[in-house]
């Protein structure tokens, strides 16, 4: 059964930006929030990592059992989305969410936060329907693991994704280990 | 931002590829796809969507093209729906980047939607911008070159730019600037790698990067030496990264702890303008451990016992006090390089743009040659060029001292060779002989100014500003035109500015109104052009390793944007030189080029052979980049020049003698002018036997006369002889032109020097007048110490790149993305030197140096030590703390912008070519 999951590779990623103007571009995200955020531990400073921050498509979403109105559900494939229709904007899932991937934009009325808005890989644009009202729902195939400048960011079944992640992971073993 | 929106499968891409890291299984497609057509699929994600309708079906046409930022020559997929170009998708198999792109790839849709375009031709008149017509605004600008061409002569126009154009826009403009009758034309890379050209030139005999990006794999070292690849070249990390997780060690030496150096083994910081005195440290340790490759050094090199002298008063200890390096750090790092082989001594800006450049560029060579890296895979020299087709334009030569293909302007036999080929060339009707050539330059003193170099972009002002007495050249530059060029990327923008408001003309030929149309305080006399972006033309473009790549283009011009080409053959024709433009298409232009540019070996990309390799990528390894079967069967990626025939693979490691020549083979170069102190030094330095052909004049031609043999019979002798046609030489370690006044790198101060003392002891060159203007050297060294500015301007401020933007940053500022991401101009400080004047993160700073001003934010951190401040070069439209916004033409104010580090960087420049030196000035930062 697939299961699409995000790996991320902290000893490749360089905060180019890539991914976040990626996720832009392809899911229309307005300028006030963004689906993909780049944090950087320890800037200037010996072992500056960078890690991508995104849903993270959690098998026990916790975001779901939090919802009080089902809004969020998790999809056979593994995704977890969310129905706009149906969010209250009550900010729950940010509460319960570890990796703080819930975005609410400041559309809201009387100058509140508006409905909850995060990573859906790449399968539902922000705006979910079209100029039709038709809703939008595209092939699982994240533009952030796709454009990653240095592929530190894998997206796609987990079984392969974390193969590859394996692949380098050993190479580094590798050097650790017999010193070369 | 484009306005259309996405229908179901819109931009997506489920095209299933064997390489692709992300790469969906064909289950999962299944589960796709079959989600929508069926909603059962997904009981409690899809419930929502009872009624899936597909909307009507879109036009849809992706176009496969490659990125115009950086020189690492990404390929991507632009989305086109309906006309309108919505998306973009990764070009997964492409050999070089496999799909990966960073911010400013990613957002070349956004850039080139942006509403702050400039859509029509413009003119300011009476301070107010107006809109004309094309035919209009070619007109005045035709009649205004025409009339300072009768009235100044051709050399009182000077023209700089097109560094994002494609090869043969490149070629197109030198032509026009030789048809027009001057060398005052010059481009960026004056002021990116001219000093890595003269460097590596003169000791291997190309001045490119020995081998391609594809190569870093295979390294087991990566020396990075002046680059901040993180940053300004992402993808290239890429490379870097696989290399490492092969065992491959990562070295980074730098004033600053960047993003690069994060991700090294072994980071050093040193002081800005001590590069060769560090170089010469790590040689010493080498040498004094016995770590050289005596055989190669033997063989393939010639000079060394010079090199062993210069460096051996270069011990750690004598280094420790130039650089600001302990020792034991010099020490470790000589070990891990010089035992972890083949490695790659990486560069750019950091280690180009110093008055020392070229002697840089020429320590990091020898450094290579002593370790025998240079002509291996996975070893070399390596500076990453900072443009998209940065690489390719120089190799077009729009250049002040070259014609396309690296023949020296001062030799009339190069004018000879170009009349023969835009007469012969078969893509125009045009026909002129030398001695009209000749006719179309001025003289001085007797003398035609056809072989006289001209004006360098980095000094192209003085040429308005000074004396006519004091300049080489009849009359004052009168009209500038500014081809896709950031005037904020050139020091001394004071400077600029000034000779900008008194030119009688600025020209911009851009697709955005850019910075430079707000910099001169002048209310008429400027006319823009709309440029069509790099999305809307096509031709071919050069990475940075030498690889040729087709740009296709993604949508047609927007507004009434137009291509260069039209641009310059409406031009050329209100000229009267029409004829020789009249190309009926682009690959005119690039089989003219195939014709003409010789020396460099560009007689294989053929428009045909690289649109092959475009259609047929996926059968080329991104290991190696070599095509295994298929109908490119073994040809490089890019065919790498040298690519001496339409039967040659292309050339990815440079001096590679290991292979032969039709499989990518090469050699250093043979022919060389020889000094009289060295009479026979050409016996020494060529290897194996070709018959000398020399002309008896002292010139020894210990090669093959191919570079102006218009039928290609030399190349194909020389190949079939199992030779390069440059020969079989050796890499000059001393240079054999005896003009240099270091012919083997010494350490020399910079201009502003925070160490006096070290200046007694190093001190810069004398003052020198080259490329037509007088250049201070001492005088300003002496003037900076006389003036006390070690201790008035206690902080050394160097510049560089940010991930964000890219060069003058026309496009980047432009972009929604890219301003959310980098919204605003800063200084990097040290948290001690914040907390002494009182400044918390991002408050507001003076960063103030002898020169001027500039206001920006601070930001504190570690990366910079508190005797360095560090500054991005991208920004401009505030200047000296007062924002230009009121100046540009109204729908193209540039949505972010920012003091620029160019009104107070140094006013140093390189011995040889005039580069700039950003890298090391003295400057004080106070509260603002």
């Amino acid at each position: 059964m697939v299961n699409y999951k995000f790996v991320h590779d902290k000893e490749r990623c360089i905060r180019c930006g890539g991914c976040f103007a990626a996720c832009k571009q392809q899911n229309g995200v307005p300028e006030d929030i963004s689906r993909i955020n780049i944090v950087t531990i320890d800037e200037g400073k010996s072992g500056e990592r960078h890690i991508t921050m995104t849903c993270m498509h959690c098998n026990d979403p916790p975001c779901v059992r939090a919802c009080p109105v089902k809004g969020i559900s998790k999809r056979e494939d593994g995704i977890v989305i969310n129905d706009k229709d149906k969010c209250i904007g009550c900010e729950y899932c940010s509460w319960a969410c570890p990796f703080g991937a819930p975005k609410y934009p400041d559309t809201g009325p009387a100058e509140l936060r508006g409905i909850m808005d995060k990573c859906t890989f790449c399968v539902i644009p922000y705006e979910q329907t079209d100029e039709y009202g038709t809703s939008i729902l595209r092939a699982p195939n994240p533009k952030c693991a796709g454009f990653c400048a240095t592929k530190a960011r894998l997206g796609g079944d987990a079984s392969e994704i974390t193969a590859t992640y394996n692949e380098r992971v050993a190479g580094r073993l590798v050097e650790r280990q017999i010193g070369v | 931002m484009a306005t259309k929106t996405n229908s179901i499968f819109g931009g997506s891409d489920i095209k299933l590829s064997r390489r692709t890291f992300t790469k969906l299984t064909a289950l999962g497609t299944a589960a796709a796809l079959s989600g929508i057509n069926s909603v059962s699929a997904y009981p409690e994600g899809l419930e929502l969507f009872e009624e899936v309708t597909a909307a009507p079906a879109a036009a849809t046409n992706k176009v496969k093209s490659i990125c115009s930022f950086c020189s690492v020559g990404c390929g991507y997929t632009g989305v086109v729906e309906d006309g309108v170009w919505t998306k973009m998708e990764p070009w997964e198999d492409h050999p070089i980047n496999l799909g990966g792109m960073c911010s400013k790839g990613t957002a070349l849709a956004n850039v080139t939607n942006s509403p702050r375009r400039l859509r029509y031709p413009m003119e300011k008149v009476g301070g107010t911008w107006r809109k004309i017509s094309w035919d209009a605004a070619l007109d005045k600008v035709a009649n205004k070159l025409n009339e300072i061409r009768d009235t100044d002569g051709p050399d009182s126009v000077f023209f700089c730019g097109l560094v994002h154009g494609s090869n043969e826009e490149a070629y197109m403009f030198r032509k026009f600037a030789m048809l027009f009758g001057t060398n005052n034309i010059d481009h960026q890379a004056r002021i990116c790698h001219s000093t890595t050209v003269a460097g590596l030139l003169n000791t291997f005999g190309h001045g490119a990067m020995t081998n391609t990006v594809i190569a870093m794999q295979h390294a087991k070292c990566h020396f990075f030496f002046g680059s901040n690849a993180a940053e300004a070249h992402p993808v290239f990390m890429q490379k870097v990264f696989v290399a490492k997780e092969r065992g491959a060690k990562i070295v980074v030496a730098d004033p600053r702890f960047t993003r690069t150096a994060a991700m090294a083994d072994k980071f050093v910081r040193f002081r800005p303008g001590s590069d060769i005195a560090f170089l010469y440290g790590l040689i010493n340790v080498i040498l004094e451990n016995g770590w050289e490759d005596t055989e190669y050094v033997e063989n393939r090199t010639y000079g060394f016992e010079y090199v062993k002298e210069a460096v051996k008063d270069y011990t750690p200890e004598v280094v420790e006090r130039i650089t600001w390096v302990p020792a034991d750090d010099i020490r470790e790092v000589a070990s891990i390089i010089a035992l972890n082989k083949p490695s790659n001594i990486i560069w750019s800006m950091g280690a180009t743009q110093h008055s020392v450049g070229s002697q840089i560029i020429r320590a990091s060579a020898i450094l290579q040659c002593i370790l025998g890296n240079q002509g291996e895979w996975g070893g070399g020299c390596v500076p990453i060029r900072g443009h998209c087709n940065v690489q390719g334009v120089t190799d077009m030569c729009v250049l002040s001292h070259f014609l396309p293909g690296y023949y020296g302007v001062t030799s009339e036999g190069s004018w000879d060779w170009y009349a023969k080929c835009f007469s012969d060339t078969p893509s125009t009707s045009g026909k002129i002989t030398f001695d009209e050539l000749k006719a179309r330059f001025d003289t001085l003193n007797g003398e035609s100014m056809m072989t006289k170099i001209g004006f360098a972009v980095s000094r192209w002002y003085e040429g308005v500003l000074k004396p006519e007495a004091e300049i080489d050249q009849p009359h004052n530059i009168k009209a500038v035109v500014l081809w896709g060029e950031a005037t904020s990327s050139v020091t001394e923008m004071k400077r600029e500015k000034e000779a900008m408001e008194k030119v009688d003309l600025v020209v911009i030929v851009d697709p955005f109104p850019t910075s430079a149309s707000a910099m001169p305080d002048r209310s008429d006399g400027i006319i823009l052009l709309p440029a069509a972006t790099r999305q809307e033309n096509s031709g071919s473009v050069t990475t940075t390793g030498r690889e040729w790549q087709w740009r296709d283009t993604i949508i047609p011009p927007l507004y009434e944007s137009k291509t260069d080409m039209w641009i310059f053959q409406e031009l050329a024709k209100k000229l009267g030189f029409g004829d020789h433009f009249d190309y009926n298409s682009i690959e005119d232009v690039t089989r003219e080029i195939n014709l003409a540019v010789r020396p460099i070996g560009c007689q294989g990309q053929t428009p045909e052979r690289m649109k092959r390799q475009k259609e047929n990528y996926h059968t080329f390894d991104p290991w190696d980049g070599r095509a295994k079967g298929g109908p490119c069967d073994g040809e490089y990626w890019g065919l790498p020049w040298p690519c001496w025939t339409t039967d040659h693979p292309g050339t990815p490691i440079l001096y590679n003698d290991k292979a032969p020549v039709m499989e990518g083979g090469h050699d250093f170069r043979a022919k060389w002018k020889y000094p009289d102190d060295e009479p026979n030094a050409g016996e020494e330095i060529v290897r194996g036997n070709l018959p000398p052909t020399g002309d008896g004049s002292g010139t020894i031609h210990w090669t093959y006369n191919y570079a102006k043999d218009p039928t290609g019979e030399v190349n194909e002798q020389a190949l079939a002889e199992g030779n390069p046609p440059t020969g079989r030489g050796r890499a000059m370690l001393r240079v054999a032109n005896t003009k240099w006044v270091d012919r083997v790198p010494k350490h020399r101060e910079p201009i502003e020097s925070p160490e006096p003392d070290l200046v007694a002891t190093y001190p810069t060159y004398e003052d020198k007048k080259f490329y037509r203007v007088m250049t201070e050297f001492k005088t300003e060294q002496q003037r900076s110490i006389a003036e006390n500015r070690h201790v008035n301007y206690p902080i050394v401020l160097t510049s560089g790149r940010q991930v964000e933007h890219h060069g003058g940053s026309a496009q980047t500022r432009n972009s929604d993305y890219l301003v959310q991401l980098q919204p605003e101009m800063y200084v990097e400080i040290n948290p001690k030197v914040a907390n002494d004047i009182g400044v918390k993160h991002w408050d507001f700073v003076w960063v103030k140096s002898a020169r001027g001003q500039c206001k920006v934010r601070a930001y504190v951190t570690e990366r910079v030590n508190e005797k360095t401040a560090f500054m991005p070069y991208h920004w401009a439209g505030v200047f000296e703390g007062q924002d230009y916004k009121d100046r540009y033409p109204t729908d193209g104010v540039e949505l972010a912008r920012g003091d620029s580090v160019n009104i107070i960087a140094s006013p140093g420049y390189d011995e040889q070519t005039q580069m700039q030196e950003t890298k090391v000035a003295l400057c004080k930062i106070e509260k603002a």
